[in-house]
């Protein structure tokens, strides 16, 4: 196995803060950690390439960074990539995972690193990664390294990869399907058993908190606003033009209420199928509250409904999907002047 | 209430002059079968087959999977509610053929892809229970000027006569094994001290709207209900019958009458390791004040009728019916009872941020069911039984199928082994 090694400015011995501009190096061969990690490495396999670059060169100019490592990494025909171990030192983690990323995605060779869980660069590449836990000590240098090439070498025969605990990454954040032996019944039983009995038990998912939201500031003069509705009940025209899907929607729309009072249930349809949508088929009103919010226009207490709403499916949505939707409507939003926006849901 | 199963196993299914039973052979009087399931005058006609496992078939789309079973004269009868009167469930002696199902096929045209289909080979069926039985599968025809929902209730009650005729042939004949299921209840003694421990289980999710005749909990449609205790028996003696609608997962009767938690609580219950204090069947909300009707008046159940210590939760379907599991185990550990819950697969992103929707630190025993990034390219079968034309040509072919669309394989009931893990 060919490997090439990045390492930065400190473990590739050229010197320490003093020298963290230094720009990106060629070595043949290993140098310095190289040397126990191509030990761990055995027969057969060598480091070809070690190549060191300065902290702040690697974060600083991290795209031309990127570049050159991919032209030196095509060019030595590696079959893995090896960044680090970089345990606490944050910019080495940052370039690392950069690389590791890019190394993959770019030329599709397995790729691995090492980092301590504060290291800001797990935040940036835990999901795309596996990135050994380092902890935060350079003397577990041996076992760090025998953690990545145990992981490398299984990444370049594309073998399964065990759990975080069992192999020693930080958890990715993703989830894989698996078949074990006890039914979900009896897992079900077991777990709730140790919990009532105080013995400690492993719940098979852990629930994510999502930084709060800051509230906006309140519009100032709702007669002068111009409003408008977004919903995730799934309303849209029959026929629904824009194909939105009745379940983890990609799609929304945008469509027109100009010239409208009311919603005539005959015109629309529902792309929904988690709720019962009998009531909203039957007055579509009263999902997309047109005909109250023209009243309200009316008597000046709102000062303008904006002539389109915004509609798409909010079902069993992955949140990856629903973020990039959620940035796009507030593009168009912004884009026609909206002051406030009144979402509904079902 | 005394519930007794007389088990006679089945290794072998056949037509023949009359319906018996020799030995673990079952002979079926198919002319015999045919009158039963005929002489309801909504059913124009019925195809029957008998299906082998590890044969070389594929069936589809099953509308139901039941275990035959028959109840002697003087105990409760046969699925009340629907075969009869309403009368409690779960008393005296059931007669079962183990080994065996009757699969019913949902005879109308598939609105979209097929979603419930017995593979009885290959890659898929290793890892479904159903595809080890033997099965009597039919499809029955209703008469063509009939009212959809009055097709889906005639076809669903004809598996459940042809599984209860079946099983009378057990009367009589000696069981290999007879199973007596031990008293349980918030009030039985001899469990002193043992954590008291109740199930909580949905059955129906009222984001979908239920048939007029549907027939989930002894004959009622689920509209209008409100959760309700329930003995352990009851689930598993024809109290509950599946919905014509597949939950996400899956849930047939064949896995009420085999409950997984209830028998797993049961075995727990016998070895002494906790007391079985009862369950309450409960269903998913329509809207906010549905759901805290639903899940307010089940965790009251759970903590003041049953006075449970825990308490194991399953849902039925997919969102909603998950916020409403999850806030019922958040009231009952607000009351003390601690819990775990059990829920279905829905991160489509393979993201652990989108697996759960609810963020409840108390609700912290979390039983993760699989589907979503397991499916299998399963091969052409030489032999396809379809419910209607359509399907058959779309099963009879080699194809990709979700874990989710193969019966026995993602089930809600607690039958899968399908898990997902965190890496």
């Amino acid at each position: 196995m060919r490997v090439v090694h990045y390492i930065n400015q400190f473990f590739g011995g050229i010197g320490g803060e003093e020298a963290a501009g230094s720009h990106l190096e060629e070595r043949s061969g290993a140098v310095g950690p190289g040397r126990l990690l191509e030990q761990l490495l055995g027969e057969g396999s060598q480091i070809v390439t070690t190549l060191i670059c300065g902290d702040n060169f690697a974060v600083e100019q991290q795209d031309d960074l990127t570049a050159a490592v991919l032209d030196k990494v095509r060019d030595a025909n590696a079959d893995l990539f090896v960044a680090g171990p970089c345990f606490e030192a944050g910019r080495y983690g940052m370039a690392s995972g950069a690389l590791c990323v890019a190394v993959h995605s770019e030329l599709g060779i397995p790729a691995v690193t090492a980092m301590h869980e504060e290291n800001p660069g797990v935040d940036l590449y835990r999901e795309p990664l596996y990135i050994v836990d380092s902890g935060a000590n350079a003397s577990a240098m041996r076992e760090v390294l025998s953690k990545m090439v145990n992981l490398g070498q299984k990444l370049s025969a594309d073998e399964r990869i065990g759990s975080p605990i069992e192999e020693g990454y930080i958890t990715r954040g993703l989830i894989r399907d698996a078949f074990v032996d006890q039914t979900s019944a009896e897992r079900l039983v077991g777990m709730v058993m140790d919990k009532v009995n105080g013995n400690p038990f492993e719940s098979e998912m852990v629930s994510t908190s999502f930084e709060p939201i800051p509230v906006p500031a309140a519009v100032q003069d709702m007669s002068k606003a111009k409003v408008m509705i977004i919903t995730d009940g799934g309303l849209v025209p029959t026929g629904n033009p824009d194909k939105i899907e009745g379940m983890a929607a990609t799609r929304w729309g945008s469509y027109s209420i100009e010239g409208k009072d009311s919603l005539d249930g005959d015109d629309y349809e529902i792309s929904h199928g988690g709720y019962d949508p009998r009531h909203v088929q039957e007055d579509p009103d009263r999902l997309v509250p047109l005909d109250a919010l023209r009243e309200m226009e009316k008597e000046g207490a709102i000062g303008e409904l904006h002539n389109e709403f915004i509609s798409t499916s909010g079902l069993a949505n992955p949140l990856s999907n629903t973020r990039r939707m959620g940035k796009e409507m507030v593009e168009k939003v912004k884009a026609e002047g909206v002051d406030a926006v009144i979402l509904t849901s079902t | 209430m005394r519930l007794q199963l007389a088990r006679h196993p089945i290794t072998e299914l056949r037509w023949g002059d009359f319906t018996r039973l020799d030995n673990t052979t079952l002979e079926v009087d198919q002319d015999e079968l045919r009158g039963i399931i005929q002489g309801d005058q909504r059913i124009e006609s019925v195809d029957l087959q008998l299906v082998r496992p590890g044969e070389n078939c594929r069936a589809g789309p099953v509308l139901d999977i039941i275990e035959p079973r028959a109840k002697e004269p003087d105990a409760s009868p046969d699925f009340p509610g629907v075969l009869s009167s309403p009368a409690i469930a779960g008393r005296g002696t059931s007669h079962v053929l183990e080994g065996a199902a009757v699969t019913v096929l949902d005879g109308t045209p598939p609105k979209g892809p097929i979603r419930s289909v017995l593979e009885m080979s290959g890659p898929a069926s290793e890892h479904s229970p159903y595809s080890s039985l033997q099965h009597v599968v039919m499809t029955p025809r209703a008469q063509p000027d009939l009212a959809g929902h009055a097709a889906l209730n005639a076809t669903q009650t004809a598996g459940l006569k042809a599984a209860v005729y079946l099983a009378q042939a057990g009367f009589g004949q000696t069981p290999a094994m007879t199973e007596t299921f031990r008293p349980v209840g918030p009030n039985e003694p001899g469990h002193e001290g043992l954590p008291r421990v109740a199930y909580v289980g949905q059955i129906f999710s009222r984001q979908q709207t239920a048939e007029v005749g549907e027939q989930v909990l002894y004959g009622l449609n689920t509209n209008g209900m409100l959760p309700v205790l329930m003995h352990p028996n009851e689930w598993l003696d024809g109290a509950l019958v599946a919905s014509y609608r597949t939950s996400v997962g899956g849930a047939e009767t064949y896995f009420y009458q085999n409950h997984p938690i209830i028998t797993e609580l049961y075995r727990r219950h016998d070895a002494g390791e906790l007391n079985f204090v009862g369950t309450v069947a409960t269903i998913s909300g329509l809207d906010n004040e549905d759901r805290d009707r639903g899940t307010q008046i089940a965790a009251h159940l759970t903590k003041w009728s049953l006075n449970a210590d825990a308490a194991v939760l399953t849902k039925y379907g997919g969102g909603v019916p998950h916020a409403d599991m999850a806030e019922t185990a958040r009231l009952l550990e607000n009351t003390g009872v601690r819990t775990s819950v059990m829920v279905s697969d829905m991160s489509r992103d393979r993201r652990v941020e989108s697996a759960l929707l609810f963020n409840f630190p108390e609700v912290d025993a979390i039983v993760y069911c699989g589907g979503n990034d397991t499916s299998w390219v399963v091969p052409p079968v030489e032999r396809v039984i379809a419910g209607n034309p359509d399907a058959a040509e779309t099963l009879s072919v080699s194809h990709t199928i979700g874990a989710s669309a193969v019966v026995g394989v993602a089930n809600s009931q607690g039958a899968t082994h399908l898990r997902s893990v965190i890496y």
